[in-house]
């Protein structure tokens, strides 16, 4: 059987090609026929205002799309900016396209870039989301100069987000991430990164690519290994984010088993960088921080609690199995309460995170299964975010997930007694 | 079929650039001459240069090169008389060598005899052969050109209370050619060099020979009509003499100097020379592309002159501001490299003396559609001197030897008129003709198999040009092709090897044979051709269907 390799030979002539870069953008899709075109324009504006001296690249890595979505990308063709004669960028601006099966993967999506980054001997490289109907030039200079001008590794995105957008990063991402691994990064899973060429090799070079919680979010992955390497991190605020028009409650599923399993699972492999690590530090940010607007946003909270409610009476036996005692009675009682008057506060909720991130480690049941399970739990803390800040102000918001971070800080030692427990009764 | 008649001589032509100053003392006094110059048509014919440009050679109080001429008809006496010109202009016909010389039409020195009557009175009748105004005001939208010395395009004149209008240096008055007199005048000039039996001549500054109110005061409508009124004479009565544009603008500017075959014969690409070197700089053909891309077609009876260096400045006048900060950052750190807009350095420094990177630019700039011309030194890779004022520091005696004043002159070495280039890396002990003469594999000598291929095909001087794309953008490739005869040119514009995939379908069937060598090469297919080629190297293939 021939051997399977994860750059084409197609691809790898068109690296050939291109040579040695200064800047990539990787723009992974999957059938964005609609605003691929938009985006490479705007990356190709952005190159020709704010980098036109640079050696660039846009690399698309297409999985299967059947819209067109590579034909359009490659054929896009982009206005100059103005100025004398039309002659701004100084050199050649490359396009690769490549398409590496028929089923959209974000993890081969994500080494593949990482891949050309690599042999490219890339300086600075972002990733863009192909549906970023809002991106503007800022967005990708704001992503690639902090590595390419002041050697950052790793560029988390900051966005002006509605006060009940982003609930994932809110309650569980940033405060759980910022207690374990010390540093306050907001946005551990994102459609748009910078990163530097020595972080890609360094990922690529990891021994995690089978892993199925990488291959699902290897953002995420790539953020807390930044983290947990001691790279140089910071975060870039690039302004308003839309919310992609298809999201929708079910997707909170798919996204929780994503992104949360691919951080718990890598609490294991860096164990030994964050267990004792105490409070938490800032990380260098540009540009405004973490602006919130409070106008239109509208969410179903009804059927959110019923899908708390249902969840925990129906994984009742798996609960038992996660939680600690006291923190499932805790829940079974919230869950009882009537929905005007519920509460999942900050202790339970953290409480019942740490007993899931130490479930998860412990294998008490099938992984997937343990991380499954949290989605009613969260589906209980953001219907009480939700009832709490029914008419809060965006400061009142921010204040509270500041607590709720010091909270996290505060119970970490319960994780490490039961992270460690069991390991010691293992040994 | 390509028109081979002599009067187009031109378009086959390959111009050497030298001062008389610069090239050979003859006389010890320290200043090159035509005698000394004269003794060395034979090292000129040897190199293979058919066409020389001589810079100003005319009585002049030397205040700008001689670019500030006193007197149109004579020779300066710092390097001979008309006689021995006469003699040196016969000697270089009888190598085959033709004659291009200076016409400094749009202004004179302040000292020539025109602007002293001119300034002696308002009621003189040379008054109004320049342009005068009580004011300072008038064509406020003209640019200053010489930013660094002149604050205004208009100056005072204590002797007749009055202010004159120049374009370049404030000695240097400009010309009225609203005057019929003064086209009579410079046609009268023209008329006598051709008498003499000079070749061509070089317009200097010709943008600039009329102005008028509310316009930017070039390339006006009454400029053209000028120089139509200059070649439709010179066509009449001197149908084998050449007019050649000094007009630093774009292409699609310049070319409006060829008007419809009626202006004239030929034109400088400025804007091509920065963007060689910005090309080779980048790794990227980008640059190069993209400005020939931009140039429009001209008669068939013109041509463009292409060039590397000249005794200016490195222009980046046009050039875009992000272009022209890259050229300064890369090619002149040291400010004092910097000049006007441009930079004031010659071709080897410029290449960190890099023997590959030189023989690129020599292979691009004699592959290129267009007239090449080689700046004295340059085939020896001379270096500068940046301590020396304006551009002083690109002008310095030819080196000939590495003996007394580097065989330039018998005078004492402080007697000369700019000190020799005397560095351990481009002193004249080490950079030398009679060093490189003796080595096979020298500078010179790989230039004079340059053009020795250069001149071996008319496909270079007078065919189209077709860009290849192949994905390598580091990889410049095109095809010349004249009638059947078509040669492809590949360069790699890099500092490391390059593999590149050439789409040669369209050759499919051809022998490539290396011209150089004359090796062959394997024959063109369906797929796509590979070539790999070493750091800054070039390949051109003479494509044979046998």
């Amino acid at each position: 059987m021939a051997e399977e390799f994860l750059l084409s030979d197609d691809l790898l002539r068109q690296l050939m090609s291109v040579g040695e870069v200064d800047l990539l953008v990787g723009i992974p899709s999957h059938n964005n026929a609609a605003t691929i075109g938009q985006v490479v324009e705007t990356i190709e504006q952005t190159f020709q205002r704010g980098f036109p001296r640079e050696r660039v690249v846009i690399i698309n890595v297409d999985g299967g799309s059947t819209d067109g979505t590579s034909d359009i990308l490659r054929n896009t063709s982009v206005h100059k900016s103005s100025g004398s004669r039309g002659l701004t960028s100084l050199r050649t601006a490359h396009r690769i396209v490549t398409r590496y099966g028929s089923e959209s993967s974000s993890g081969v999506a994500f080494r593949t870039l990482l891949a050309a980054a690599d042999l490219l001997r890339a300086k600075a490289c972002a990733i863009i989301s192909p549906d970023a109907a809002n991106l503007t030039d800022a967005w990708i200079g704001h992503l690639l100069e902090p590595i390419y001008r002041q050697n950052f590794d790793f560029v988390a995105p900051l966005y002006c987000r509605h006060k009940f957008d982003g609930l994932l990063a809110r309650n569980l991402l940033y405060p759980m991430g910022r207690a374990i691994y010390g540093k306050r990064l907001r946005e551990f899973h994102a459609t748009e990164l910078g990163f530097s060429g020595r972080l890609a090799s360094y990922c690529l070079n990891q021994d995690v690519w089978r892993e199925g919680p990488v291959q699902a979010a290897p953002e995420t992955w790539m953020a807390v290994t930044s983290l947990a390497s001691d790279f140089r991190c910071c975060q870039s605020f690039l302004g308003p984010k839309t919310q992609s028009t298809t999201a929708s409650v079910t997707d909170i599923v798919a996204v929780v088993r994503q992104v949360v399993g691919a951080l718990f699972w890598s609490l294991e492999s860096q164990e030994s960088v964050w267990i004792d690590r105490v409070g938490s530090e800032p990380i260098p940010t540009f540009g405004p921080d973490h602006e919130l607007e409070s106008n239109g946003m509208r969410v179903n909270r009804e059927r959110i609690f019923e899908l708390f409610r249902s969840g925990v009476s129906e994984l009742s036996p798996i609960l038992k199995s996660i939680l600690a005692a006291d923190t499932e009675a805790e829940i079974q009682r919230v869950a009882a309460l009537d929905e005007r008057n519920f509460s999942f506060d900050h202790a339970l909720w953290t409480r019942t995170l740490f007993d899931f991130a130490a479930a998860y480690h412990h294998s008490v049941l099938n992984r997937d299964h343990v991380v499954q399970a949290l989605v009613p739990l969260y589906r209980g803390r953001i219907y009480s975010f939700l009832l709490q800040h029914q008419d809060s102000s965006v400061d009142e918001i921010e204040a509270d997930s500041e607590k709720l971070c010091l909270e996290f800080e505060r119970q970490k030692p319960y994780l490490v007694e039961k992270w460690k427990v069991r390991s010691e009764v293992k040994s | 079929m390509a028109d081979r008649s002599p009067t187009l001589w031109y378009k086959d032509a390959i111009i050497y650039q030298l001062h008389v100053r610069a090239f050979c003392d003859s006389n010890n006094d320290g200043i090159g001459d035509f005698p000394g110059l004269m003794q060395k048509l034979g090292y000129l014919e040897a190199l293979g240069i058919n066409a020389l440009w001589l810079m100003p050679f005319f009585p002049s109080p030397l205040r700008d090169d001689g670019y500030d001429i006193a007197d149109y008809t004579s020779v300066h006496k710092n390097y001979g008389n008309l006689e021995e010109f006469k003699a040196f202009l016969v000697a270089a016909h009888d190598r085959g060598i033709k004659i291009i010389i200076e016409l400094v039409a749009n202004h004179t020195s302040d000292q020539h005899v025109w602007f002293q009557e001119a300034r002696s009175s308002r009621d003189n009748p040379k008054r109004d052969w320049y342009v005068w105004s009580d004011t300072d005001d008038r064509y406020k939208d003209a640019r200053i050109i010489f930013l660094d010395t002149e604050m205004s395009n208009w100056a005072w004149d204590p002797v007749s209370k009055s202010y004159y209008w120049h374009r370049f240096f404030s000695h240097q008055p400009d010309l009225n050619y609203d005057n019929p007199a003064v086209f009579d005048a410079m046609w009268g000039v023209m008329k006598f060099w051709c008498d003499i039996g000079v070749d061509g001549f070089r317009l200097d500054a010709v943008p600039y020979l009329v102005e008028r109110d509310g316009t930017n005061c070039e390339n006006l409508p009454e400029t053209h009509a000028i120089i139509r009124e200059f070649r439709k004479k010179l066509g009449e009565e001197y149908p084998d003499k050449m007019l050649l544009a000094e007009a630093n603008q774009w292409p699609a500017d310049v070319s409006a100097y060829f008007g419809n075959g009626d202006e004239f014969h030929m034109a400088f690409h400025f804007p091509l020379m920065p963007r060689i070197f910005m090309a080779v700089q980048l790794e990227d053909r980008k640059p190069i592309v993209e400005i020939l891309e931009q140039t429009p077609q001209i008669p068939e009876n013109c041509q463009w002159c292409i060039f590397l260096r000249n005794h200016d400045e490195l222009t980046l006048e046009m050039v875009t501001d992000v272009e022209r900060d890259y050229m300064y950052d890369e090619y002149a750190k040291d400010k004092s490299m910097r000049l006007n807009l441009g930079i004031r350095r010659r071709l080897a420094p410029m290449m960190d003396n890099d023997r590959r990177r030189i023989q690129l630019l020599n292979v691009l700039l004699m592959s290129m559609p267009g007239t090449p011309i080689i700046y004295y030194g340059d085939e020896i890779g001379m270096g500068d001197n940046i301590y020396l004022g304006d551009r002083n520091g690109v002008r310095t005696p030819m080196q000939w030897s590495g003996g007394w004043n580097s065989g330039f002159s018998g005078a004492d070495p402080e007697k000369l008129y700019s000190p020799l280039i005397s560095n351990p890396v481009y002193g004249y002990q080490a950079i030398n003709v009679d060093a490189q003469t003796r080595s096979p594999h020298s500078m010179l000598n790989w230039m004079k198999r340059l053009i020795e291929v250069r001149k071996s095909s008319r496909v270079f001087s007078r065919g189209s040009i077709e860009f290849l794309t192949p994905s390598n953008h580091r990889v410049l490739a095109y095809v010349r092709q004249l009638e059947t005869e078509k040669i492809l040119i590949v360069n790699n514009l890099s500092s490391s090897a390059q593999a590149v995939e050439l789409d040669l379908r369209a050759y499919k069937g051809n022998i490539p044979i290396e011209m150089s060598g004359k090796n062959l090469f394997p024959r063109i297919g369906d797929v796509p051709y590979l070539l790999t080629l070493g750091p800054y190297e070039s390949y051109g293939f003479r494509l044979r269907r046998l």
